[in-house]
């Protein structure tokens, strides 16, 4: 369990990135990174040689999450001004446009098998569920509001409850998301039913990730430096490892679900074993806050991929 | 018959008879009639077909065709096995690859029982040539039936050589492979096999347990659930699948997931049950069954969150509940035990499972724990397998563990440690055993459960044998450092206590160690970390009973601020305390945790209910007086909380310092708010000065200071700020000394803001490293009403990159919001407009995308969504409000308007007025007027309602609407404004939509005059705008002279802005050319030059405008100079044609001036230039003249 750094691109971007993805591989064309930035704008690059294919323009603000649909032919991006641009990937024409109701887009993940985007959207204390047939609204995933809050419906109550980051279980039945206050929600999709919450972090969840061999495991990474493994369903935190100086910003797991890659506010990439508790490497190749950190999970084993404030991209081989 | 022989004699058979007849000695024709013949059914067709192939082979002796068949022949026809091996012997000779004689062969021989002949016929096949794949194979098999795998191994790659696709041979390979522990290749061959024949259930079987083995249980287990989908009764399957989720819920439980290790195990003993009905007899399924339930019993969680427990009862029934499942999965275990062995009573280990099940059951049934007999039932147990393996260490370890007698103990661990010297457990153990003899045996079973407990620890750091207990821990920890136990051991010695424990806890999570682990957070501060969180909530789940185990969940919940969490868990605590023993200090604790948290969650009532309960009984202590204090006077009972205020005063002599500190702030703090300023000053008059030689006092005392006008407290203060002494308390108080100028040096209604300014330049040059004080500083600095001040504050700080760290710098406000506000408040831009001044900072262009950074790292914070629209907002107004701009802006407004916790009046009116701003340049009056009118409603001062009514006036201006626009001016006119720029928009509106009425002559200036006049060095800098915009207004008037004057006079006020020099060059140089007066030309130069000095960057026109000025004067010889500097100062885009006349102009005097050689500027041609001007503007004649002329 390791990684070894392949190759960085330094001014990839005009200024921070902030979100990327892997596009699956289609027949036409091989799997490529998706990155979006600061700088507005969301570019295409080829993995081999970091070659930038494409670059994509058009939103208004900062581009703060990018999504890719599993069978590589479709991805989203969402900027500051909450629009959703669904975008072919081949052609760069822009499929659908989701104007969410006046709330923010965070964070955004298509399902396993690509029929529904989730949209996690802030202060509306929900995850906005979008189909991917008609691009129509099909379900809105609420947070249910803490007991005794309901009487005042500006309350901070419901501030707290400001969705962050949002997780689909691999099996697609379950559907995670993570909010300000540091619980974390668990819903059943197909029932549009909330489950539980997740406690144990007291900060920020900036992102999730269940581990792709089973659907019962959840990593998340918080602000209060911590990252967490829960029992999705027994709703137990079985793990809490610590070792970033500083937030973390994203997580991810590994395709063999051995480990777990993490990127955070103190700069650095860390390779965690669950089974040890511990980082067993850290990468120091960035100089600035690493907010995002992405395994590609195709045929072509494991390639991880890290953005950062730095505005540059860095790719390793995880073996 | 007949018809057979009607068929012998086709025209085949006549042919072959024929054939044979013409050639009686070819023995080819010969075989082939025998071998039509052999084909033909009845013995009798095969005899005739035998007596061909006898006569073929006598003709041809090599023909091993023949003497295959004539083995066939002997064998199955006329059975007479010798001739028959003989046959197929000579036909093997002379074919050594025919691999059906060679079957048929060793079939014969395996017949007859006679294996090794077999392997010998193989052997001397094989080795006569390679490619008699069927030897290999046979022999393969053969081997592997004998056992001999390295062999096999050998000629079954051989063989496989020849038959790549059977799954025989695969399966076979990867058995050979398994033997030989080469466990990667045995997988590889199962897995090629099942590739093969999707059936096989023995390679899948087989290499689920390769899997296991290997320790990557979840393949084993998929193996297995593969083979019991196709053989459902297949008893090895039912086994390997019982051990494969047995081993996975112990990794599940090991890693703390409880409940998941639970539910997997259910499955497992459903599984393994079955197999047990499968297999009645067989041991060792029933001591896996055993296996699983006590793993089952040591796991099944506590679960209480599905309903909450109300009452002592329900709390005692969910125990008893929780543990009579666990006891009766224990008891399941223990009869599976006995089945085993029943089944198999040589077998050693389970009389040790047994025992061990007992030890279980009994924990869970507190009645048989007091039973002598069932007390002494494990030791016998044990004893019964030492009876049958004295010499197994790991009985001995067991028999030391399960024992009651401490000196029997010991010689277990002892006599193991014999048996293995490197026996991590039983150092471990021998070093708890020594321990606990150091002190009374009886304390041992308590400290068995609970053997973490802080006073344990301390009890213990005292006694002699501890450092021979230190040394076997020692001793255990260095040969195996995965054991937690030694390792929670090791947290007995110094300070490293808490780290040591957690790792313990990760290793192996009982509740024992997690609630250590509490303990210890509880002493080093990490409380609240998620490190305790996660193992103190587990504890809850296998510890129900202690009431301290949700005393510390509770106190992990109260420090991470959960309280409604924490009352929950303490009210449990006091349950489960009640049914067990009722110990009174443990109560105290419990019931003053609940209060605090009660108080805290603002549950006042309840709290001081929990007080007044504890004061009955007479127990309250000082922690409990200060939450009844508090809560008293949140309920609004003063006099209460006043009298438990003059005990706590009372006794504040007798404490530690530290304490005493404590509680004197709180008093202060409590009478401050009750009794009001006045009388917590003569409260602390009258106390003695030596009490407030503490920090925490200080700081109370100088806020209670810097509210106090009269500063009777100035001489206790003083006294009291000796203790500071940490650089941030010395920031900290000097913010505090900061505030109280402010407010101390300021006027009834505004804050001594520039006193306050003056304090922190001071102190900031003795700690230039605070970012506080420099925030702090931004901040008044943006307060400010003086100009330049604005522009300063961007420069007194810094924001750093990563928002996290600005986080934990407490303060007033934190530096990106500065910075938000101070580029709002000092506007500048540079892409369409020009800097005049010096003063102004340079263009903050970083700072919307920094604002854009902070929301994306702060998305809730509604501040920071606030200050990018008002960023974006300049960003639009810079790019003429784009329509893309537009749309995202009218978005993010709208949703900010729509949230109903902006609870600022003042942000809802800037954000209405900015979306108004955005409908009306998008051309939508409706929507401008709808949201003008909406922030003209909002109760806010009529300071900043003035700027609603101006966004309506110019609303109804540009829909022309004149009698609103007259209402609208009017309420301007009445509310008046302390804002200078808003009377100067206002008196613009007035004059472009001629407004002015007879009786509201030069009311606005009189307001203007009226305006406030407290700042001292800005005062002029308004004026002089105010001016330059009544000359402008002149100017639309056409009275030029009054223009001048109003221009000259703007001039002498504020000589550093160089746009007011330019509008008074500029009109200047009108009045010359209108009066044809040089003096005016010669002012019109003097303030030209002032202008250019005065500018920051490169001002446009004005260099023309110079030019001009001096060739009037006659100065020619400058004029290409002036105009190069002018080409220069546009940026590219913006040229106007009239710039790209006079450069023709210019170029075409010098070539006729024979200058030819410095080609002009750009070296353009004089004609390129005025087509350029002509092509940016069309329509102007003049341009066509020039054109013309040259």
């Amino acid at each position: 369990m390791k990684l070894a750094w392949l190759r960085s691109l330094e001014t990839s971007h005009q200024d921070c990135v902030w979100a990327c993805t892997w596009v699956p591989a289609t027949d036409k064309s091989p799997g490529l990174l998706l990155t979006g930035s600061l700088d507005e704008t969301v570019k295409l690059w080829n993995p081999e040689d970091l070659s930038l294919v494409r670059t994509n323009t058009g939103h208004c603000l900062g581009v703060v999450s990018v999504a890719a649909h599993p069978s590589g032919k479709i991805a989203a991006s969402a900027s500051m001004d909450s629009f959703v641009r669904v975008f072919d990937v081949e052609s760069n024409n822009t499929i659908a446009t989701l104007e969410a109701p006046p709330s923010e887009v965070w964070q955004m993940q298509f399902d396993p098998r690509g029929t529904t985007l989730a949209v996690a959207g802030g202060s509306s204390a929900s995850v906005k569920l979008w189909d991917t047939a008609e691009w129509k609204l099909v379900a809105t995933l609420s947070i249910p509001r803490p007991e005794g809050s309901n009487s005042k419906p500006s309350d901070k109550g419901n501030n707290k409850k400001f969705v962050l980051s949002v997780a689909w279980s691999p099996n697609g039945r379950q559907l995670a998301c993570g909010s300000m206050d540091g619980s974390i929600s668990v819903f059943d999709v197909q029932r549009a039913k909330f489950l539980h919450h997740l406690d144990g972090h007291t900060m920020p969840v900036r992102s999730l990730a269940y581990s792709p061999l089973d659907p019962r495991v959840l990593v998340s990474g918080s602000d209060d430096e911590r990252i967490h493994m829960y029992d999705a369903e027994g709703k137990t935190l079985f793990s809490s490892m610590s070792g970033h100086s500083s937030w973390v910003l994203s997580v991810d797991v590994s395709p063999d679900g051995a480990a777990i890659a993490s990127g955070s506010s103190d700069r650095t990439v860390k390779l965690w074993d669950p089974k040890m508790r511990a980082a067993v490497q850290t990468m120091t190749n960035h100089t600035d806050q690493v907010w995002g950190v992405k395994f590609e999970g195709g045929v072509r084993g494991c390639l991880l991929a890290s953005v950062s404030d730095d505005k540059s991209i860095s790719l390793y081989n995880y073996s | 018959m007949a018809e057979e022989m009607d068929s012998q004699e086709d025209p085949v058979f006549t042919q072959l008879t024929e054939a044979v007849a013409a050639n009686p000695d070819d023995p080819s024709l010969h075989f082939n009639l025998g071998l039509f013949l052999w084909e033909g059914i009845g013995s009798e067709s095969k005899e005739k077909a035998a007596e061909h192939f006898v006569i073929a082979a006598k003709l041809n002796p090599q023909d091993a065709n023949a003497f295959r068949y004539l083995g066939h022949y002997y064998s199955k026809v006329s059975v007479d096995t010798q001739r028959a091996l003989k046959c197929y012997q000579r036909a093997l000779t002379l074919d050594p690859q025919d691999s059906e004689s060679g079957e048929s062969m060793c079939d014969l021989l395996d017949k007859e029982g006679k294996e090794s002949l077999e392997v010998a016929v193989c052997r001397e096949a094989a080795g006569k040539s390679p490619r008699a794949f069927w030897a290999f194979r046979r022999l393969g098999f053969l081997q592997v039936h004998q056992k001999k795998w390295s062999e096999a191994v050998h000629n079954l790659q051989q063989a496989i050589r020849g038959y790549p696709t059977s799954a025989d041979l695969w399966e076979a390979l990867g058995l050979a492979y398994q033997r030989l522990s080469m466990f990667t290749a045995a997988i590889k061959s199962y897995g090629r096999a099942i590739e093969l024949e999707e059936s096989r259930v023995f390679a899948m079987v087989e290499s689920g347990y390769v899997f296991l083995m290997l320790g990557s249980h979840r393949k084993g287990v998929e193996q297995f659930q593969q083979a019991l989908q196709i053989s459902p009764e297949n008893v090895a399957a039912h086994y390997g699948l019982g051990c494969g989720l047995l081993e996975l819920s112990k990794e599940c439980i090991s890693s703390g997931a409880f409940r998941w290790g639970a539910s997997i195990l259910e499955e497992a003993s459903k599984v393994v049950k079955t197999g047990t009905f499968l297999a009645k007899n067989v041991s060792c399924m029933w001591k896996l069954h055993g296996d699983i339930q006590l793993t089952y019993a040591n796991c099944i969680p506590w679960i209480d969150e599905d309903h909450v427990l109300e009452t002592e009862k329900a709390l005692a029934d969910s125990i008893l509940s929780w543990k009579n499942a666990c006891s009766s999965a224990a008891l399941s275990a223990r009869r599976s035990y006995q089945h085993a062995l029943h089944l198999a009573p040589w077998q050693a280990n389970i009389y040790t499972d047994i025992a061990i099940t007992i030890d279980v059951i009994n924990y869970f049934k507190e009645e048989k724990k007091h039973d002598p007999i069932q007390k002494q039932l494990p030791e016998k147990m044990i004893l019964g397998g030492l009876l049958l393996e004295s010499s197994n260490n790991e009985f001995w370890v067991a028999l030391g563990c399960l024992s009651h007698h401490v000196e029997l103990k010991q010689h277990a661990f002892i006599r193991s440690l014999q048996l293995d010297v490197s026996l991590a457990v039983a150092w471990a153990y021998l070093g708890k055993v020594d321990l606990t003899l150091s002190k009374s045996p009886n304390f041992f079973l308590l400290s068995m459960k609970l053997w973490l407990n802080v006073d344990f620890l301390q009890l213990y750091r005292k006694q002699g044998d501890k450092k021979l207990a230190q040394n076997a821990f020692d001793r255990a920890r260095s040969i195996d450092p995965s054991l937690a136990l030694p390792w929670a051991g090791i947290a007995l010695k110094a300070d490293e206590a808490y780290d040591c424990c957690l790792r313990a806890v990760q290793i192996l999570p009982l509740p024992e160690f997690q609630m250590g682990l509490a303990k210890l957070a509880l002493l080093s501060g990490e409380l609240s970390s998620s490190e305790v969180f996660g193992p103190i909530s587990q504890a809850l789940h296998h510890a129900p009973q202690y009431p301290e185990s949700h005393n510390l969940l509770g106190l992990v919940c109260e420090a991470r601020c959960d309280y409604p969490s924490a009352i929950t868990s303490y009210k449990l605590a006091r349950y489960a305390l009640n049914t067990s023993s009722r110990d009174a200090s443990k109560l105290l604790d419990i019931s003053i945790n609940l209060a605090r948290s009660l108080c805290k969650d603002g549950k006042a009532y309840e709290a001081v209910q929990e007080c007044e309960e504890l004061k009955k009984k007479g127990v309250l202590d000082r922690e409990g007086l200060h939450i009844y204090a508090l809560s008293s006077w949140q309920l609004g009972k003063n006099d209460q909380a006043l009298s438990v205020v003059r005990i706590l005063a009372a006794g504040v002599k007798s404490l530690e310092p530290q304490k005493a500190s404590t509680s004197i702030s709180f008093i202060c703090r409590l009478l401050y708010y009750i009794s009001g300023q006045e009388a917590v000053m003569t409260s602390i008059l009258k106390m003695p000065k030596d009490l407030f030689k503490s920090s925490k006092v200080s700081f109370v005392v100088s806020a209670i200071h810097v509210l106090d006008q009269s500063n009777q407290l100035e001489a206790v203060v003083s006294s009291s700020r000796s203790s500071l002494i940490s650089h941030e308390e010395i920031t900290g108080m000097h913010f505090l000394i900061v505030l109280s100028k402010l407010v101390k040096n300021g006027s009834e209604h505004c804050l001594g803001i520039q006193s306050g300014i003056d304090h922190l330049r001071k102190i900031l040059h003795k700690y230039p490293n605070s970012y506080f004080l420099r925030n702090v500083l931004g901040y008044l600095l943006i307060s400010s009403k003086e100009q330049k001040d604005a522009h300063l504050s961007t420069r007194c700080f810094t924001v750093r990159s990563s928002q996290s760290e600005c986080r934990k710098e407490k303060g007033l406000k934190c530096a990106p919001e500065i910075l938000g506000a101070s580029t709002v408040a000092c506007y500048t831009n540079n892409k369409h407009t020009f800097p005049t001044c010096k003063d102004q900072s340079t263009p903050q262009h970083g700072s919307l995308k920094l604002l854009q950074k902070w929301w994306h790292q702060e998305p809730w914070n509604k501040n920071a969504r606030y200050l990018l629209i008002l960023n974006y907002i300049q960003k639009a107004r810079e790019e003429r409000y784009p329509q893309h701009i537009n749309t995202g802006l009218e978005k993010l407004i709208t949703l900010a308007l729509s949230d109903e916790s902006l609870s600022c009046p003042y942000q809802k009116f800037q954000l209405s007025l900015c979306a108004s701003e955005i409908s009306l340049q998008s051309g939508d009056h409706m929507n401008c007027i709808k949201h003008a009118k909406n922030a003209s409603n909002l109760s806010i001062p009529d300071d900043y309602l003035f700027f609603a009514h101006l966004q309506l006036c110019r609303a109804y201006a540009a829909e022309n609407n004149h009698v609103s626009l007259h209402e609208e001016y009017t309420k301007c006119i009445n509310l008046r404004t302390d804002y200078h720029i808003g009377l100067i928009c206002l008196k613009y509106i007035e004059c472009q939509y001629g407004l002015q009425g007879d009786e509201n002559i030069n009311i606005i200036e009189l307001r203007f005059e009226e305006c406030s006049k407290d700042i001292k060095y800005s005062w002029n800098v308004w004026t002089a705008v105010w001016k330059m915009v009544q000359g402008l207004i002149a100017v639309s008037n056409r009275d030029f002279v009054g223009a001048e004057e109003f221009f000259a006079y703007a001039c002498s006020l504020n000589g550093s802005e160089s746009c007011l020099f330019l509008c008074h060059g500029a009109i200047c140089m009108e009045l010359a050319r209108q009066q044809c007066n040089s003096d005016f030309l010669l002012l019109a130069v003097g303030s030209l030059k002032k202008a250019r000095d005065n500018c920051y960057a490169s001002l446009p026109i004005l260099q023309l405008l110079l030019g001009q000025a001096e060739a009037s004067l006659g100065y020619k010889g400058q004029w290409s100079q002036y105009l190069k500097f002018e080409w220069s100062s546009w940026p590219p885009e913006m040229r106007p044609g009239e710039i790209f006349l006079h450069m023709h102009l210019v170029s075409k005097q010098l070539q006729e001036g024979g200058y030819s050689a410095s080609r002009t500027i750009h070296g353009k041609n004089p004609l390129r230039w005025i087509l350029q001007a002509i092509h940016l503007n069309p329509s102007c004649s003049r341009y066509w003249k020039a054109l013309q002329n040259s």
